[in-house]
């Protein structure tokens, strides 16, 4: 299905042109005369591994960058943009991957941030209210403007950003991998406020991994590969198979389906979980769910359904208010997150820059972050550095991480090879249950690839994995079995075999399963 | 008992308390508008000192007591402009370059007050300004409308800030600079001009609390504030990072200090614990802090500089 | 000495100090180091001690250095062994807070002469002399005055924490009081601080909010409760040295502490190789205390009279004090 828009058309000028764009940063370039154009009213995507200069490029057109050389053109004029308020003013808007909003403040506020008001120097924020509301409104996007942004799920965060580039009324908006948090009906519907907002004229760059929605979306795609320009082509001229040779250079191969059958073991069993919220109502309410030996659960649902309180519930991260955790039979619930840790369950957390990994730390040093006190690399409170070192390596070398020593502070390395390293030190203390949120959001392909396969070849070998995933493609890729979450309680668990994405986005949506 | 604590003795006693609280209080507000961007300054005191010693020479020779005023505000403008220099530009780590400004402040004040003036003289003092109808009011208008002015415009300052912080578009850019630079910078914020304004704003405030102590005091001498600065920054924690807060942590520490100087005075502190009662103050707030301080997050970016793209 | 001998002195002196021999030769005068806890001129208890050393430099041929403002007794003990380290023949620590450190460092450097004050504690060692001020001989005359005039019958002192020269005073001034005016109420309130000034001017409030209508003080801090002093229109009695400058109106008569007087000893002293070992003292009777009226002030003569019968007293004995 195309919904391609009938009022892009390629013959316009261009509101949007970069010529011959080259930008070095100390030992790397990363856009190497890139030349890149969006016209009115298109969905042009930019397709590329982490790493491929799609970012910078980007950076560079919304002004937080200056190119080395190049020029950009916007509507058939050379301008310089030497700050984002240089992009804001010539009605560029970005949605960055990491969103951009400031947590202690209301959704009201952060559109308003960096606006001029109504009331001169005073906010108004009433004004701003009304306006977002006929915005969500118009657009289909709920948001309630006197909320707190810590208060609001990812998903509704992202609403708000869109909100913001709405209320500036961007003619180009930069949208960095913003599906990545949604369930398949959220991302149709938010493909519908796309569509809707490039009828107005407006044009978008589209940055995304996932190949269904680059082919449904876009009018043309750009491939960039290790800071060159691939090649544009349009979704009618080419196929998600030669998309990703074009992205990672080679061939790319899907993960088999055969695997062998899961035990009846139950590993991880949970009863009755009741946990509190960060918004005072409980997040979870009589929760109800196992995990066996050699499976793959994938728990689904929407973004903020209590999926992050249970991953922190089970792993101590969260305090338990009623119910039982039970790991192979012994009680988990209430132990702290180091003692969950020695009874066998490793954690992949969502949020991997803020609680998988330290920015500033090394590879290595992130690598031994939870066991450099075990007698393997520690002697009476020394640290053994060659059994470190050699054991780091060993990790970094398995999981194929790309890094340039395993001393590079973990902040230099892209969010998929940042991942590798912290699945392979949650799979190396041989976990009898992995959970694992998340595991690949903002990960490229080839990372993904590689997670995936390494996920499957520990459930293979009898690891009880839970994998908590807002993607779908991903669960139903990965799962035996899948549960639904909806609003903090269990809407069914169903065989891969019986699941389908219809099915699946009616329980996420609420709808008990009948099974 | 009953006798000793007459209302002319509790009246007194607050008077005195809200005037103790004055220069914590100007010199308070002033951090926490620096602190709300981001920026922390451990040289208040030192800003303070400087302020406090101009504003008294310009007393000293001019007699003009507002012309002190300005030039304790202009003084602190100037000292906020070397630290905005050194700390948003350049960079520079923020603990340390305050503590240089405290030190050039302690140092400098010092120096001039010996080249220029010696002997300590005494400069004219503000006097009392009754507000009209208000002061009337038995009891209340001698506690709290009986004041010198630079009491009513300290306290005047508070909702002045609290407005300027939750409610004008400049307050609001204040306050997403303080927890997501990167934010603010990506809607075209300046983080560096806003930062450069709330220290300029803050600095003025440290310079304007070392004025009213001095002319308060009508007195010059080394070392005038007795590291007031450094318990100014300390109410801004307490205080939470909001106005109201920070003027509640300044009158906590004010009236303590009132009661437990009154106390001295009818000599109902014996004389054995005098010494440990005048730590009261340090104390209850540093307790209150410790309260206080677990119920609310500091500002995401305190203390980081900014760097775009990083 | 005769002039010949004085001039071989002087070159074997220079070549002595050329050679940094620090055997003391003070033939062509003295190194002399002061170290201080307030400003050099703070009208109090640092301004006396170097007042009284400038006095005697002429006379003496002082060479002189003074490191002030150190209310950080580290820092202060750090001036006072690089003073000896530097070779000065006479280091003189004044302040109260800076036995500790003196006891430390006086055994390293036997050829340098310590004092230090206010103290009566050599602590044994035969290099350290310890100078203090018979403060509270002052004290009961400025008490005396105050008890005479004082119309409220209430008398208010602002001190900075009980303790060496500011408890003599004020102990002083309270005896004087009470034997002048048995009916007056003398309140007495140690702030806690030395370097407070605002809270010194809010004690001084209390005070005149408690009808105290005559208000001594003492320390450096003080200057805060004269400020209010001065704008209440209250009278002032100082003490550490002549304070009417700042009050012109309302200062009554100052405390001065003279201690050339005891300084002269010292010095001698370490001339004639005694280093320490020995106490001094300053006192009315001496000419090292001193009041010092304010010739602007209108005092009232029996007031006056009360003060000059105590000065009397105590210098003939027949006003016994309790220190």
């Amino acid at each position: 299905m195309s919904t391609a828009n009938p009022v892009a058309q390629a013959d316009a000028p261009p509101m949007l042109e970069m010529r011959g764009i080259t930008k070095r940063f100390p030992g790397v370039i990363a856009n190497e005369n890139v030349t890149f154009d969006v016209h009115p009213g298109e969905v042009h995507t930019l397709l590329g591994e982490n790493g491929a200069g799609k970012s910078t490029l980007m950076k560079i057109l919304y002004g937080l960058y200056q190119p080395d050389e190049g020029e950009v053109f916007l509507n058939g004029e050379q301008v310089k943009l030497q700050s984002p308020s240089d992009a804001i003013e010539h009605r560029i808007g970005m949605i960055h991957q990491h969103f951009m909003l400031v947590p202690t403040l209301t959704v009201a506020e952060n559109v308003a941030l960096g606006l001029s008001s109504t009331r001169g120097p005073i906010t108004d924020l009433k004004h701003v209210s009304q306006k977002i509301k006929s915005l969500s409104d118009r657009y289909g996007l709920q948001v309630d403007p006197d909320s707190y942004i810590w208060q609001l799920a990812v998903g509704e965060r992202q609403r708000v950003e869109i909100i913001k580039a709405l209320y500036r009324d961007v003619q180009l908006l930069v949208l960095d991998e913003p599906t990545a948090v949604l369930t398949p009906q959220e991302v149709d519907d938010f493909f519908v406020i796309l569509r809707e907002m490039t009828s107005d004229g407006r044009g978008l760059i589209f940055i995304s991994h996932k190949m269904n929605e680059v082919m449904e979306l876009s009018d043309r795609i750009s491939v960039l590969r290790l800071g060159k320009l691939v090649g544009t082509t349009t979704p009618q001229q080419t196929t998600r198979q030669d998309l990703a040779q074009m992205m990672v250079g080679r061939e790319v191969q899907s993960i088999r389906a055969e695997r062998p059958a899961s035990s009846d073991q139950i590993a991880l069993n949970i009863q009755g979980l009741r946990v509190g919220g960060d918004r005072g109502v409980d997040a979870l309410v009589d929760f109800n769910l196992d995990v066996r030996q050699g499976e793959i659960l994938g728990v689904a649902g929407v973004s903020g359904n209590g999926q992050r309180e249970l991953a922190e519930a089970i792993t101590g991260l969260r305090p338990v208010k009623n119910g039982s955790i039970d790991l192979a039979g012994k009680a988990i619930a209430g132990l702290n997150p180091k003692q969950v840790r020695d009874a066998g369950i490793s954690f992949v957390p969502e949020e991997r820059m803020r609680d998988g990994a330290i920015g500033e730390f090394s590879v290595a040093d992130n690598i031994v972050l939870h066991n450099h006190s075990s007698e393997q690399f520690s002697r009476a409170g020394f640290l053994n550095f060659g059994a470190i070192r050699a054991h780091c390596a060993k990790l970094v070398e398995d999981f194929k991480v790309k890094t340039p020593t395993i001393d590079t502070p973990a902040k230099n390395l892209s969010g998929g090879n940042i991942q590798k390293f912290i699945i392979a030190r949650e799979l190396d203390s041989d976990p009898d249950v992995l959970i694992a949120a998340q595991p690949t959001r903002g990960v490229d392909i080839g990372a993904a690839e590689y997670i995936h396969s390494r996920l499957l070849s520990a459930r293979n070998a009898g690891t009880a994995i839970m994998v908590i995933s807002e993607d779908l493609d991903e669960v139903m890729l990965l799962a035996d079995r899948i549960a639904v979450v909806c609003q903090g309680r269990m809407m069914g668990v169903v065989d891969r075999a019986d699941a389908s994405r219809e099915k699946l986005g009616l329980m996420m949506a609420g709808v008990e399963s009948t099974d | 008992m009953s006798d000793i604590l007459t209302t002319t003795v509790i009246v007194a006693t607050i008077a005195s308390g809200i005037r103790l609280a004055t220069p914590f209080l100007l010199a308070s507000l002033g951090e926490a508008i620096g602190q709300r961007s981001g920026v922390l300054n451990l040289g208040v005191d030192g800003v303070m000192l400087l302020g406090a010693f101009c504003s008294y020479y310009v007393v000293l020779e001019t007699e003009n007591i507002w012309l002190g005023v300005l030039t304790g505000i202009a003084t602190g403008l100037i000292m906020g402009l070397f630290y905005a220099i050194i700390t948003v530009p350049l960079r520079a780590e923020q603990g340390v370059s305050g503590i240089g400004i405290y030190l050039f402040g302690l140092g400098m004040s010092d120096l001039l007050f010996q080249k220029l003036v010696g002997t300590p003289l005494p400069i004219d003092q503000f006097e009392e300004w009754p507000v009209p109808v208000l002061s009337e009011i038995p009891i209340v208008g001698e506690m709290l409308f009986q004041h010198t002015p630079m009491v009513y415009i300290a306290f005047l300052l508070v909702p002045v800030v609290a407005f300027i912080i939750n409610r004008t578009t400049f307050g609001l850019s204040v306050r997403a600079v303080g927890e997501s630079p990167e934010s603010a910078d990506s809607l075209g914020v300046s983080v560096g001009k806003v930062r450069f304004a709330t220290i300029m704003a803050g600095n003025s405030l440290a310079g304007l609390a070392g004025a009213a102590l001095a002319i308060e005091l009508g007195i010059f001498q080394q070392n005038l504030t007795n590291a007031m600065g450094f318990i100014a920054i300390a109410l801004v924690y307490f205080g939470a990072w909001r106005a109201p807060g920070v003027m509640a942590g300044s009158l906590l520490f004010g009236m303590i200090g009132a009661i437990v100087l009154q106390a001295k005075t009818l000599g109902l502190i014996p004389r054995a614990w005098s010494d440990i009662a005048a730590m009261a103050p340090a104390i209850i707030t540093i307790l209150a802090l410790i309260i206080v301080a677990n119920r609310f997050r500091q500002p995401a970016a305190l203390t980081k500089p900014y760097v775009r793209g990083d | 000495m005769k002039k010949m001998s004085l001039k071989k002195l002087a070159i074997a002196a220079a070549t002595a100090a050329s050679l940094s021999v620090t055997a003391p030769s003070y033939a062509d005068g003295m190194k002399v180091a002061i170290i201080a806890p307030s400003a050099s001129n703070d009208l109090a208890f640092t301004q006396s001690i170097v007042d009284a050393v400038n006095t005697l430099k002429d006379e003496y041929k002082l060479e002189v250095a003074i490191t002030d403002g150190t209310f950080i007794v580290d820092d202060a003990a750090a001036a006072i062994r690089s003073y000896a380290k530097e070779g000065y023949d006479v280091v003189i620590a004044h302040g109260s807070q800076y036995g500790g450190s003196l006891k430390e460092i006086a055994p390293d450097f036997p050829d340098t002469a310590f004092t230090w004050g206010t103290s009566a504690d050599t602590f044994g060692l035969p290099n350290v002399s310890a100078y203090e001020a018979k403060s509270n001989q002052g004290g009961y005359v400025m008490g005396a005055m105050a008890g005479a005039m004082t119309k409220s019958n209430v008398i208010g002192v602002v001190g900075p924490i009980e303790v060496g020269d500011a408890k003599l005073y004020v102990d002083g001034f309270v005896d004087g009081a009470k034997a002048n005016n048995a009916d007056a109420q003398v309140n007495v309130n140690y702030i806690g601080s030395f370097g407070d000034v605002a809270l010194s001017a809010e004690a001084g409030k209390a005070h005149i909010a408690n009808g105290a209508d005559v208000m001594s003080g003492t320390a450096q801090m003080v200057v805060g409760a004269v400020g209010a002093a001065r704008s209440a229109d209250v009278a002032w009695f100082g003490t550490q040295a002549n304070q009417t400058k700042l009050g012109k109106k309302i200062v009554v008569a100052s405390q001065v502490y003279k201690w050339e007087v005891v300084l002269r000893t010292i010095f001698d002293n370490a001339k004639a190789g005694k280093l320490g070992g020995d106490q001094h003292e300053i006192t009315l009777e001496n000419g090292g205390l001193v009041i010092e009226f304010n010739d602007k002030y209108p005092l009232d003569p029996a007031a006056r009279a009360a003060g000059d019968a105590a000065i009397a007293g105590i210098i003939d004995g027949s006003i016994k004090l309790s220190h």
